[in-house]
């Protein structure tokens, strides 16, 4: 049971964005991803992206970090510019944290291997150092007694764990999940979303792309709905879920009843 | 017609050195060829196209050749090329290396190949170079994928090292066929090979398949 | 270096006509080697039980024993045990079809175990016979997913004739050895050599890359 948080008000904040979006646009071939994406994320806040497949939710994140280069727009974290280079995104890289669907740990090390192995491979961290720090951070996600353990010997659930304490490792300003619990079996999704919602509390930016419109609804601090690669609403929870304005996402919503 | 069996006992130690003599050629080949194909295969991923082009060539160059061919070419044309002095072993092992590790760079292309796009992902989302992202990531989990391979090429490569006697390296084949030259006795010797090869050959190809069974399973 | 390619071109018929015996040597060994072959690796997955030990035996013999021992052993020391001297093209052609042989039925082998064996369970659920289920469902699945591991026999097999030097079958290599022992510019003639069998085996493997892709489609699961 995910309970609600206290949010951030966006009214409230009125501060510099931590990532600002405008007009993205990235095309694959012939096929738009993402036709002219314009939004804020502010400092702390939990932003959820939602709307059906193919609409551009993972595209624009990984846009955000540069696994995908945009072909025109800008992003930019802080206020400064992202370069739109694969190198240049490096060292962007480097203060962002991603979670992918399928966990992708590196099946050839430890559960502490793998959360270790951004400080030792990027920061050049001490092995020691690097070991502790990545011990308080499976303790943080509830999983030091799996320390020795590899990732197939894991459950999903606590693989995507361990995905997150990975990401962490780098001290990261913000948090980007993609549909990070769309793979898992629906016992253990709970499992993650409680460390993500913990997280939300201690204040990480987060930009979560998921299905899971409850999460979204208690956790996020402001709802995006896009389809065909471009923003269809914006708003607070509140807004979106209870009163959307858009038919395009009140339509979204009705197909939701059969998939819960 | 009359066999005389022990003349295999008698030159026993000879047969013992070229023994040895084929088991050094195929380690030190297989030592210069792993780390040859991991260069070739990387070689051959890189964007600079020189390399990439270059490595290709070489693969397809020495993989369409008969090997013995290669060992003739290259017993003529290293000292020519190159000035210096080549002993038979040298020589047996730059064209064994040659053409082992263009077979190598085909697997490990084909393994680093294999593995899921997602993890190099993952590798780039912490902030790793393209670099960091092959040593550290990529190129440990190819390696334990092509085991199997791998060892396939091993027995491959132990059996061709019977190859090296054309140009009198002292291998197995060679010190056996001498001995039969010099002894007259032809179907012992030959024999006699041929068991020998059988009794170091045979336990690897059975070791090459148990690596196949195992890998199969824990997939 | 300065390289004189000359005895090369004055004795490009000779060379020639080893290019046909390689040919020649080659064609007759990857046939006899796919009907050895294919029935030995039959036989090993359909075959009475004790005779598939028996093959097993024989293939593991194969994978283990150098093809230059195989050649050398047939061309000299048969004929000491059996009375029967084969002249060396068909000393060369009986060692490589052995020895092929056994490759190719491994190959058989291993293309038939990879069918699922649900299909098999399918064909009988609708009334098959084992031969009808093994010849209509079984086999050209099978089939396909050997074109690969096939099409690398076709190349290997060319570059072993290239052995069959050794035991003066007039091959191109033998000839080569021949020209360069005689001319004194074993550099050229064998770089000539290394330019022959690639233009051999080259196109052979091309060809065989591109009709597995055409058909690669039919074995995918």
């Amino acid at each position: 049971m995910i309970e609600a948080r206290s949010k951030t008000r966006r009214a409230e904040t009125g501060s510099v964005p931590t990532v600002a979006y405008r007009d993205v646009k990235k095309r694959f071939g012939d096929f738009v991803a993402l036709a002219g994406v314009s939004m804020e994320v502010r400092k702390g806040e939990v932003v959820c992206v939602i709307g059906p497949s193919g609409s551009g939710k993972s595209t624009l994140l990984r846009c955000t970090n540069g696994l995908e280069l945009i072909d025109s727009g800008e992003i930019t974290l802080d206020g400064e510019h992202l370069p739109n280079d694969w190198n240049g995104m490096r060292r962007v890289r480097q203060r962002m944290g991603m979670v992918f669907q399928n966990f992708e740990l590196f099946p050839h090390k430890t559960a502490l291997g793998n959360v270790m192995a951004g400080p030792k491979s990027v920061l050049k961290q001490p092995r020691k150092a690097a070991e502790q720090h990545a011990m308080e951070l499976l303790r943080k996600v509830g999983l030091a007694d799996k320390a020795a353990s590899y990732p197939t010997q894991l459950s999903g659930g606590q693989q995507q764990r361990v995905a997150i304490a990975r990401a962490l490792a780098m001290d990261p300003e913000i948090m980007l999940f993609d549909e990070p619990t769309s793979a898992l079996d629906p016992e253990t999704i709970g499992e993650v979303l409680n460390v993500m919602k913990q997280l939300a509390e201690e204040g990480m930016t987060m930009i979560v792309v998921t299905h899971e419109m409850i999460f979204a609804r208690r956790v996020g601090d402001w709802i995006v709905v896009m389809d065909r690669g471009a923003i269809v609403e914006q708003g607070s929870p509140e807004q979106i879920f209870e009163s959307p304005t858009r038919e395009r996402t009140r339509d979204f919503f009705s197909h939701l009843v059969w998939s819960g | 017609m009359n066999y005389d069996w022990s003349v295999v006992w008698r030159n026993a130690d000879v047969l013992w050195e070229g023994t040895k003599v084929t088991v050094f050629l195929a380690v030190t080949t297989m030592a210069i060829a792993i780390p040859g194909g991991i260069v070739l295969a990387l070689m051959r991923l890189s964007r600079i196209r020189a390399l990439s082009i270059g490595s290709a060539l070489f693969v397809e160059f020495f993989r369409n050749l008969p090997l013995i061919l290669v060992i003739y070419t290259a017993y003529y044309i290293l000292p020519v090329a190159t000035g210096l002095r080549f002993s038979p072993v040298a020589t047996a092992i730059v064209a064994l290396s040659l053409n082992v590790s263009a077979y190598n760079g085909e697997t490990f292309r084909g393994g680093i190949a294999s593995i899921r796009q997602g993890q190099s992902e993952a590798g780039y989302a912490l902030g790793m170079s393209r670099f960091r992202v092959m040593i550290d990531v990529i190129l440990p989990q190819a390696v334990w994928r092509v085991l199997p391979i791998l060892a396939s090429t091993w027995v491959s490569l132990f059996k061709d090292t019977s190859l090296v006697s054309v140009i009198s390296v002292g291998d197995l084949a060679f010190e056996s066929m001498r001995v039969r030259s010099q002894t007259f006795r032809v179907l012992e010797m030959l024999t006699a090979m041929a068991v020998i090869y059988w009794m170091l050959g045979y336990p690897q190809a059975k070791l090459v398949d148990w690596v196949n069974n195992r890998y199969r399973v824990s997939e | 270096m300065s390289l004189d390619f000359s005895p090369v071109f004055t004795s490009w018929q000779f060379l020639l006509g080893g290019v046909g015996d390689t040919l020649a040597l080659s064609a007759l060994t990857i046939a006899l080697s796919l009907v050895l072959g294919g029935a030995i690796g039959l036989t090993r997955c359909y075959g009475p039980s004790g005779l598939r030990w028996a093959l097993i035996f024989y293939i593991d013999t194969m994978r283990s024993i150098p093809v230059l021992v195989v050649l050398v052993w047939t061309y000299f020391a048969l004929p000491i045990v059996t009375g029967v001297t084969l002249p060396p093209f068909w000393a060369a052609a009986s060692a490589l079809t052995v020895h092929i042989s056994a490759y190719v039925a491994e190959i058989v082998r291993a293309g038939i175990t990879s069918v699922r064996p649900g299909q098999s369970r399918a064909a009988f659920a609708l009334g098959m016979s084992r031969t009808q289920a093994i010849r209509e469902i079984i086999l050209p699945q099978a089939l396909v997913r050997m074109l690969p591991a096939l099409g690398s026999i076709l190349s290997i097999t060319i570059k072993d004739t290239a052995i069959a030097a050794v035991i003066a079958v007039p091959e191109y290599m033998n000839r080569s050895q021949t020209v360069a022992g005689q001319s004194f510019h074993p550099i050229e003639v064998f770089l000539a050599a290394t330019v022959v069998y690639f233009a051999i085996i080259f196109p052979v493997t091309r060809v065989v890359d591109m009709i597995y892709a055409r058909f690669a489609y039919l074995g995918r699961s």
